[in-house]
């Protein structure tokens, strides 16, 4: 809540807070840099002077510099408001996000949702993936060999990963490159004689793994394929995670590991309870931040989502998720398993949401798309 | 307050660049509290020439290092020149010097390579460093790169720590190819740099070239103002804009027609499908831009 400060640094101090609010990276240390700054530079000519050293201090990015001035000017507005009637209002904002705050489903609506009633969203997203492509690849039917084509394929997609050369160098025992740093250090000790001659060769690239499947009855048609793709995968890749997701997000790696492919189909239909059910996009990927990110996020990670981006959840929460899956994963892959049809556009909300953030967009309905995929990841 | 910024416009301006509010006010800013300045934005906008204007009005020396792909300590610290110290070995193989005294030698300051970080923080007069699309190095080299920003100190285990005789003024540039850390950039102050405004780019032209006729340089700046609207695969920064300026002025053309802009496309436009999108555009083009087509 804005209220009035007496004191210039108590209001540079709360427009921070202000700006903190609404996803600004702005810890003390910025808010001493810019009390530091403004002091610097006094005495201000003009206010616009003002506003563009307080931005150039205090915006990180181009979405912080796009929304300064706005908010900048919101903060003042609301401030003089503040003073003027010198009423404790609740500001417009401040309102605005609460409510939103009550707005976000609990758990307990959540499961209501899920188990209860189903609601017309539900249904209309099932009539509009099915429709839209069901004459097209009749994929719920598989013949014994396209599935070892997926296994080769999946195969083939862990060892490109696997086998990714890093840029860094580790010593090796076998003659290969020279490597004269250590060969002086090591032959020092015998006065200088270079009898021993030391090498190093190119570390392997430690990439992992997240997969995260939709299985929500939008995705029907597909997921049984997509399945087999996760199982597959989870089988021949180590540093691998999977998940599923309709309304809110299930771990499966332990289902699928060593288990043959029917064991492991009937185990994840105990596990997830609503499975074909609605979709929850934004939501599931919250789960996954939330609770899994800050593991498996590290390092060198590719994230790869499965799913037609038809979300009934809200288009914040998604964005948000998405925002953070971008900052904290090497690469986020999305295959579609719609975006093969030539007509295909990203219409859907959820898909629109969370474009800007998905570094490879690819289409995913069979074993000859994700062929290309493998081609992609490889490069 | 308006005077210091002022000052500093007056110095990029001698120095031929042409800044806007926002440049001045972070250069301003990082100057005067000793911060990394982090430079976004589209090829091609003088990202780079920042760090350039500003060791020439700083009256400094510039240390560039440019990152690629593996970038690691070895090109960015310091490297033993491994040669001469084999060479010194052998020729001193009769000498009589002790191992110790051997050791203490060539790992000394004569048999080091000063790469550019080392080289800024040696340097004998606060210098711009500047780190060249630092988005093309890896995560891990960034990390690093945070270590010797806030501390100033380089650790040479032979040699001991070295520590910064004088700060440079860092200016860090990115393409976005890759998104880089919150860590770095709250290190940093921020600046977005995006293609230049039609009076910007005017002026930049007459200043980076003087001899050119006057009507040619709105049409050529008008030009580029609406190829930039077109939607390509590499849209075409300053640098090209210049370049074409260049060309067209020491070609003695003073009028730009269909002709001129089909046989000098090549210089500002790099990509063949963007090539031909705009060559089959030319004619509305022109009438954005208010050419009248001899051809026509």
């Amino acid at each position: 809540m804005i209220t009035r400060q007496t004191t210039l640094s108590a209001n540079l101090v709360a427009f921070c807070r202000f700006l903190r609010e609404r996803n600004y990276g702005i810890g003390v240390r910025e808010e001493s840099d810019v009390l530091l700054a403004i002091e610097q530079l006094a005495p201000y000519d003009t206010p616009e002077l003002m506003q563009q050293c307080m931005k150039s201090v205090l915006c990180r990015s181009p979405r912080d510099l796009l929304q300064f001035d706005d908010l900048y000017k919101q903060y003042w507005r609301e401030l003089d408001r503040a003073i003027n009637s010198k009423i404790k209002e609740e500001p417009e904002i401040t309102k605005s996000s609460s409510s939103a705050k009550k707005k976000a489903p609990s758990i307990q609506a959540l499961k209501n949702w899920l188990y209860g009633n189903k609601t017309e969203e539900t249904t209309e997203v099932a009539t509009y993936s099915a429709g839209s492509v069901l004459s097209k690849h009749e994929l719920a039917a598989f013949s014994e060999e396209e599935l070892r084509e997926i296994y080769r394929i999946v195969k083939l997609i862990a060892q490109a990963l696997a086998n990714r050369k890093s840029r860094r160098y580790t010593s090796v025992k076998h003659a290969a490159q020279f490597d004269m740093r250590s060969t002086l250090r090591r032959n020092m000790r015998r006065g200088g004689e270079i009898l021993h001659p030391a090498y190093r060769k190119r570390k392997k690239q430690d990439v992992s793994v997240v997969l995260i499947c939709d299985v929500s009855k939008s995705m029907d048609l597909y997921s049984r394929f997509l399945i087999r793709f996760l199982y597959a995968f989870q089988n021949s890749y180590k540093k691998i995670n999977s998940f599923v997701f309709s309304t809110s997000l299930y771990a499966i790696k332990k289902d699928l590991l060593d288990k043959s492919i029917d064991d492991a189909l009937q185990r994840l239909m105990d596990t997830v309870p609503d499975w074909s059910g609605g979709t929850r996009i934004g939501a599931s990927l919250d789960t996954f931040c939330t609770h899994y990110a800050h593991k498996m996020l590290v390092g060198n990670t590719i994230v790869v989502i499965l799913s037609d981006g038809w979300d009934t959840g809200e288009a914040d929460v998604l964005e948000r998720s998405m925002r953070h899956i971008h900052r904290k994963a090497t690469q986020v892959v999305w295959l579609n398993p719609l975006a093969g049809s030539a007509e295909w556009t990203p219409e859907v909300l959820g898909m629109k949401t969370a474009m800007p953030y998905i570094d490879v967009f690819a289409p995913a309905f069979d074993v000859e798309s994700l062929r290309a995929v493998v081609e992609r990841l490889r490069g | 307050m308006r005077k210091a910024l002022k000052e500093i416009e007056n110095m990029l301006t001698a120095q031929g660049y042409i800044s806007e509010p926002s440049i001045v006010m972070s250069i301003h800013l990082a100057k005067t509290l000793s911060r990394p300045l982090l430079v976004e934005g589209p090829a091609g906008v003088g990202k780079t020439e920042i760090a350039k204007v500003m060791a020439k009005a700083l009256d400094t020396d510039l240390i560039r290092l440019q990152c690629y792909e593996g970038l690691d300590a070895s090109q960015a610290l310091y490297e033993w020149n491994y040669q001469r110290q084999l060479l010194y070995l052998k020729m001193d193989e009769q000498g009589s010097g002790s191992l110790s005294d051997k050791e203490a030698t060539i790992f000394s300051d004569r048999f080091l390579l000063k790469r550019p970080l080392l080289q800024a923080i040696t340097h004998h007069k606060s210098p711009v460093l500047l780190i060249d699309e630092v988005d093309r190095a890896d995560e891990e080299f960034e990390s690093f790169l945070l270590e010797v920003l806030s501390d100033w100190q380089i650790s040479i285990p032979e040699i001991g720590t070295i520590s910064a005789t004088h700060i440079p003024q860092v200016v860090i540039t990115s393409n976005r190819v890759r998104e880089l850390s919150e860590a770095l950039r709250r290190r940093c102050f921020y600046l977005w740099i995006d293609y230049p405004t039609f009076d910007k780019e005017l002026q930049i032209v007459r200043a980076k070239v003087p001899d050119i006729d006057a009507k040619l340089g709105e049409q050529i700046c008008k030009f580029m103002a609406a190829v930039r609207q077109m939607k390509l695969d590499k849209v075409p920064g300053v640098a090209e804009t210049l370049d074409w300026a260049m060309a067209l002025s020491a070609l003695h053309i003073d009028q730009l027609d269909k002709k001129i802009v089909e046989e000098t496309l090549g210089i500002v436009l790099k990509d063949w499908q963007d090539i031909r999108q705009t060559q089959n555009a030319l004619s509305d083009l022109f009438e954005q831009v208010g050419v009248t087509s001899k051809l026509a």
